[in-house]
Parts: C-alpha cells; sequence; structure tokens
C-alpha cells in the first residue's frame, strides 16, 4: 500500500528532477553576463537550483519525519473513485483529439451517465445531445469562440 | 478629495444598463461556480476570461469581478448549507455556520454571511478609494529595482504569512517561475526551456494552470472524499433576515476586526484565506462571544465572512497600483489586464483613469446587488447542488477542457490541464499552496524583468537593491517575512530554556 511518506518522497524526487532539468534546459542560453545585461538562461538557472535545492530538503524532511508505519495515503475504495473519475478523462481528452470537443462531450457525459449513474438510455441521451448543443449555441453562435472540429462537423459541414 | 471626484466619474462610467446587467450576469454565474463542486473563483474567472478578449475593458474588468464577488457568496451558501465549503476561504465559514443552521435557523446564518460579507466588502472598497491616490503617488516613484523588490515581498509574504510548509511554498513558487519562462523570453527574444517542443515556443498559459490545478485537482478531491449532500431546508424567509440585520450591530467589534483583519491579507498577499483563518482565530480569542465559536455562534460566521470579503475587494488595490495581485483570483484578473493590453501599474491611473475608476466604483454596485441576488436565489442554486455528481461532475470536466481549449485554441493545452489536474490534485494532498504557483506563473516574466534591468542599470552589482531608502526599506521588509517562520522556530525552540 502506498504510504502518505511514500509519496511525499517520490513528489519531491518528481519537483527535484523539475528543477535540475529547467537548470540544465538554461545553460543552454548561458548563464552568466554579457554585456548586454545577465544572459537569458540565468535567471531560470537559478530558480531550477532553488526548486532543485528545496525538493532535496522536502525528500530529507519526508524521510526522516516519525509517523506510524504504514499510514495509506488513500484507501482502496478512494483509489477505486478516483480510477473511475479520471479514467474517463484520460478517454475524453484522447476522444476530443480525434473526434473534436462537442462528439467526446457527448460521448463522454452519456457513457458516464449509463454505466456510472445507471440512468435510463433516454435520459442519457437526452443530456448527452443537449450539452453539446447549448454549448454550441453559447460559443459559436453567441461569443464566436470555435472550438476544436473533428470529422463529424466536417461531414455536416460545421 | 480628488479621490472622491474620481469616484464620482468612475460612477458615470460604471452605470449604465450594459453594465448594470453585467454585473447581475456576472454575480449569477459566480454565485454558480461558487456552490458548484471543483469551480471556484480563480478557475470560474479562468474560464470566463477568453470570451472577454474582444470586450471592451471597462465591461470585461466589471463582468469579471462580479463574477468574483458572486463566487465569494456562492462558497458561502454551501459551507452554511452542506458542510461543504464551495471555496478555500469558505472554510471557515463552515465551523460556526452549518451549525447555525443545522438548529434550524438557516435563513439567518446564510444573513448574517451575506451581510457581514457585503460590510466586509464595502470596508474593502472603501479603504481602495481612499488609498489609490496616494499608492499610486508613490509608485510612480518606482523603477526597475523598487518593483523587484515589491515583486520579492509578494513572494516573501506568500513564505512569511502563507501558513503552508515554507521550503514546499519555495517549490511551488519556483515551479511557477519556470513555467513562466518557458516560450519567448520578452528581453532576448530567445526561446527558452522548450527542449525542442514546438508546442512549448507559445508557453504554458497560466489559464490553463488555473483550470487544471483548482477545477480538475478540485474534483479529484471531492470524488475522493465521496460526496455527502446532507441537505438542509433551503428556504429563505424574509422575517429572519431581518432579525438578523437587527442582530448585526451587537457584533460591530467583530466585524471592524474582521474587516482589518481582510484589508490587511488582502493588500499583503496573504489573500482571503488565510484572512478568514486569522479573523475567525482571533474572533474565537478575543470576542465576546467567544464561548459559543463552533456551536452555531453568529460570531463565529461574521468574522471568516467580513475578513474573507474585505480581503477579496482589497486585494484589487495591490494588482491595480503596483500589479502585484493579492490572490489567486487578482493573479488570473491581472493576466487579464495585460491580456485586453492594458498595462498594470501605477501608470494605469495616470493613462486610463476611466477604467480605474470605473472598476472602482462598480465594486461598491457589484456588491450591493450580489447581497440582494445571492439572497433571493439561495432556494435556486440550493437545488443546483442536489442534482447527482454523475451528471454535473462531467458537465463540470467538460467546462473545464473547453476552457482551456478557449485560451488559445491550442490541443495541446487539452493534456496540459489534464496534467495540471493531477498535480493539482498532488499539490493539494501534500500540502503544497497553489496560489504562490498561478502569482509566479503571471508575474514571473515581469518579476524577471526588472532583476535583469536593475542588474543592466548597476552594471551586474546586487547592491542597486539597497541604494534608496524605498527599495532598501522593501527589501528588508521582504527580508524579514522570508526569515519568519525561521525566527518563530527559533524563539519556541528558546524559550523552555530561557
Amino acid at each position: 500500500m502506498l504510504t502518505r511518506r511514500a509519496l511525499e518522497i517520490a513528489f519531491a524526487g518528481a519537483t527535484a528532477l523539475f528543477g535540475a532539468v529547467v537548470a540544465w534546459g538554461a545553460t543552454e542560453y548561458g548563464v552568466g553576463w554579457s554585456p548586454s545585461g545577465p544572459d537569458p538562461g540565468t535567471f531560470p538557472f537559478y530558480i531550477g537550483l532553488m526548486v532543485a535545492l528545496a525538493s532535496l530538503a522536502n525528500m530529507a524532511i519526508a524521510a526522516g519525519a516519525r509517523q506510524p508505519a504504514g499510514r495509506p495515503f488513500m484507501t482502496g475504495d478512494q483509489a477505486r473513485r478516483i480510477a473511475g473519475f479520471v479514467g474517463p478523462i484520460l478517454i475524453f481528452v484522447v476522444l476530443s483529439l480525434l473526434l473534436g470537443l462537442y462528439v467526446a462531450t457527448a460521448l463522454y457525459i452519456g457513457a458516464v451517465m449509463l454505466v456510472q449513474g445507471r440512468y435510463p438510455l433516454w435520459h442519457a441521451l437526452l443530456v448527452a445531445v443537449g450539452l453539446p448543443l447549448a454549448l454550441y449555441l453559447l460559443l459559436e453562435k453567441g461569443f464566436r469562440v470555435p472550438l476544436l472540429k473533428g470529422p463529424l462537423e466536417a461531414l455536416i459541414g460545421l | 478629495m480628488e479621490n472622491l471626484g474620481a469616484l464620482l466619474h468612475g460612477f458615470t462610467v460604471a452605470v449604465s444598463p450594459y453594465h448594470i446587467g453585467l454585473m447581475v450576469v456576472g454575480v449569477l454565474l459566480g454565485i454558480l461556480v461558487g456552490v458548484l463542486p471543483g469551480l471556484g473563483a480563480p478557475n470560474g474567472v479562468s474560464l470566463l476570461l477568453p470570451l472577454t478578449f474582444t470586450m471592451d475593458p471597462v465591461a470585461a474588468i466589471i463582468l469579471l469581478t462580479s463574477m468574483y464577488w458572486g463566487a465569494l457568496f456562492g462558497g458561502s451558501t454551501t459551507s452554511i448549507l452542506f458542510n461543504i465549503p464551495g471555496e478555500p476561504s469558505s472554510v471557515a465559514t463552515t465551523f460556526d455556520g452549518y451549525p447555525l443552521a443545522q438548529k434550524g435557523r438557516a435563513t439567518e446564518a446564510l444573513s448574517f454571511a451575506f451581510l457581514s460579507a457585503g460590510f466586509g466588502a464595502l470596508c474593502g472598497v472603501i479603504v481602495i478609494t481612499l488609498l489609490s491616490g496616494w499608492v499610486q503617488k508613490f509608485a510612480l516613484k518606482f523603477s526597475s529595482p523598487e518593483f523587484f523588490a515589491v515583486y520579492f515581498l509578494a513572494f516573501a509574504s506568500f513564505v512569511g504569512l502563507g501558513g503552508a510548509p515554507v521550503l514546499k511554498t519555495i517549490v511551488s513558487i519556483g515551479i511557477g517561475f519556470a513555467l513562466a519562462a518557458v516560450g519567448m523570453d520578452s528581453v532576448s527574444g530567445s526561446l527558452r526551456l522548450t527542449f525542442g517542443l514546438d508546442q512549448l515556443i507559445s508557453g504554458v498559459s497560466f489559464l490553463v494552470a488555473v483550470i487544471g490545478l483548482f477545477g480538475i485537482g478540485e474534483l479529484i478531491l471531492t470524488i475522493e472524499e465521496g460526496l455527502h449532500l446532507k441537505g438542509i431546508d433551503a428556504r429563505v424567509r424574509v422575517r429572519d433576515v431581518f432579525r438578523a440585520m437587527a442582530e448585526m450591530p451587537r457584533h460591530l467589534a467583530t466585524l471592524l476586526r474582521s474587516a482589518l483583519v481582510g484589508i490587511w491579507m488582502g493588500i499583503t498577499p496573504g489573500g482571503p484565506t488565510a484572512a478568514s483563518f486569522m479573523s475567525y482565530g482571533l474572533g474565537k480569542r478575543f470576542s465576546k462571544f467567544r464561548a459559543n465559536y463552533g456551536k452555531g455562534e453568529p460570531d463565529g460566521i461574521i468574522a471568516p465572512e467580513t475578513a474573507d470579503h474585505s480581503a477579496g475587494t482589497a486585494a484589487m488595490l495591490p494588482m491595480l497600483a503596483l500589479g502585484i495581485p493579492g490572490s489567486a483570483t487578482a493573479a488570473v484578473m491581472l493576466g487579464g489586464l495585460m491580456i485586453w493590453g492594458l498595462n498594470p501599474g501605477p501608470m494605469l491611473f495616470v493613462e486610463r483613469p476611466d477604467f480605474v475608476w470605473g472598476l472602482i466604483a462598480s465594486m461598491y454596485l457589484g456588491n450591493v446587488l450580489a447581497v440582494v441576488l445571492v439572497l433571493s436565489t439561495v432556494p435556486l442554486f440550493a437545488s443546483i447542488l442536489r442534482i447527482p455528481f454523475a451528471i454535473i461532475g462531467p458537465a463540470i470536466v467538460v467546462i473545464c477542457f473547453i476552457g482551456a481549449y478557449t485560451v488559445g485554441s491550442r490541443p495541446f493545452d487539452l493534456w496540459l490541464a489534464l496534467l495540471f489536474g493531477v498535480l493539482g490534485y498532488l499539490f493539494k494532498k501534500l500540502d503544497y499552496p497553489i496560489a504562490p504557483l498561478i502569482l509566479a506563473m503571471v508575474i514571473g516574466d515581469k518579476a524577471e524583468d526588472a532583476f535583469r534591468q536593475s542588474l543592466i542599470m548597476s552594471k551586474g552589482s546586487m547592491t542597486i537593491f539597497w541604494a534608496n531608502p524605498l527599495v532598501a526599506t522593501l527589501m528588508a521588509l521582504a527580508v524579514t517575512l522570508l526569515v519568519w517562520p525561521l525566527l518563530m522556530r527559533l524563539w519556541r525552540l528558546l524559550r523552555p530554556a530561557g
């Protein structure tokens, strides 16, 4: 079971890595002084260094903290709930990139209502068609903000 | 007196049917995002911002600020009726608001919250009205080193006063600065930290970050905790509203104390959340009603609510006058100002007095309007919360991702929003503060430019940050705040020995 302490250490490791990558990436643009002032990489370099050092300290604090051993970070029940929520979002993002935001919205809302909400089919259909339609009218007609579209919109000439 | 004249001019700008219509829409949308789990003031404003790109700046800022006031009110509604804080800053309202509502006095609890919130907001606006002329004169003396010192002070106060673990706050600020540096460098024009990825050339938008960190992250937390709505009768009884009004004067001491705390925390970037907790803590210690705190004491609702709203409004002062936002939502609006082509800072008062004073005047109107609207719509918004999560949850997810896409019409931003969502969840779980990251993303470039220009002025010598009394005072204040947690710890260590 994943403990809070393990997650603290792992997350601090990730932020330390992020800081190191930023500092390393900044060296490409010079981190010293040139006739026109500080080089473009100077500021990000020290920021990256600061993040890396503070993260290492966080890691040390988390590793040294006295905690009741094995306190779980989340219960199995919570993990299942989160997976059941984030999983569909991931599919929604992939679908949005393939089919456009409107179609993906309809599929995502409809599927979640049917499978997780156990709604009757006509109920799910109503919301799954109604919401994208309302969004289309509000955004494209009302505010003239175009959203990502896919093959279906191209087919019906929108 | 010149401020008063300017304010009157501001009212002539703000009072038009179009602007008042926008206030109503903004407040209602704000209450909606405040009530819905996962959506709050910062990402509500982020979602709406792309729709204002083509609007006139005065109309746009009125819409966004009204949404902010509405969201602050909406957050208190759910705190009191359902024991679910709609906003982080209304957590302290649950301590006494929910118990009072459970006693069957929900209308009174809501009235206390809204009336004291309105009082706090008005105190905040009055302070802005009185101080902005002075702050502006003060800020006109600023050049690059002073600006950097003020930015530094803003971040130092997050470290010193924010209440989150110091090192985690520093990591959060650093990540924000690093993300702000991605893309085109505004001084040299070179591309930085893109690691060869085309998608990173245009940088990482702070709006997408806000939508992910606050919106998606908050939703994942809500899911994890499991959403339990224990509904309370949400009908508003007019008689109870008047009873609460009649009782308000008895709490004058708490009102004034809390407004002061809020204004202070709003101007120094402590933010509304810290202000409400601090005010509740002070009330628990000094109020004459302190014995009943935690058991449904009206005074315990008034203390956090007044501070919350006075901090929310007061946070607009440093944003307008110095270009430093006092809260996460103000940071988003500051970004909006820059997108609309305005240059926040002292020159804004000189160049666009109609904008600044129109906004300040709209804050008086918007808050009064918000109190009336929120009281009359409580039953409606409470019923929205009874819509099952299987519908409302995915709908909020969709709105967040669509919001992220409208920022720049970049498909890549959908992935970024998801990434920031997971990051936001981890930040919350592990006690990393999110607001400093947002602040660093918004003013990161400006802070860096000020730093670099200062060093160019001084030919690389850091002494420029101590060169005159003004900048030296600001730096000294910042350094004090930075080491404040360390000093407190030392003091605690030494006290038992001494």
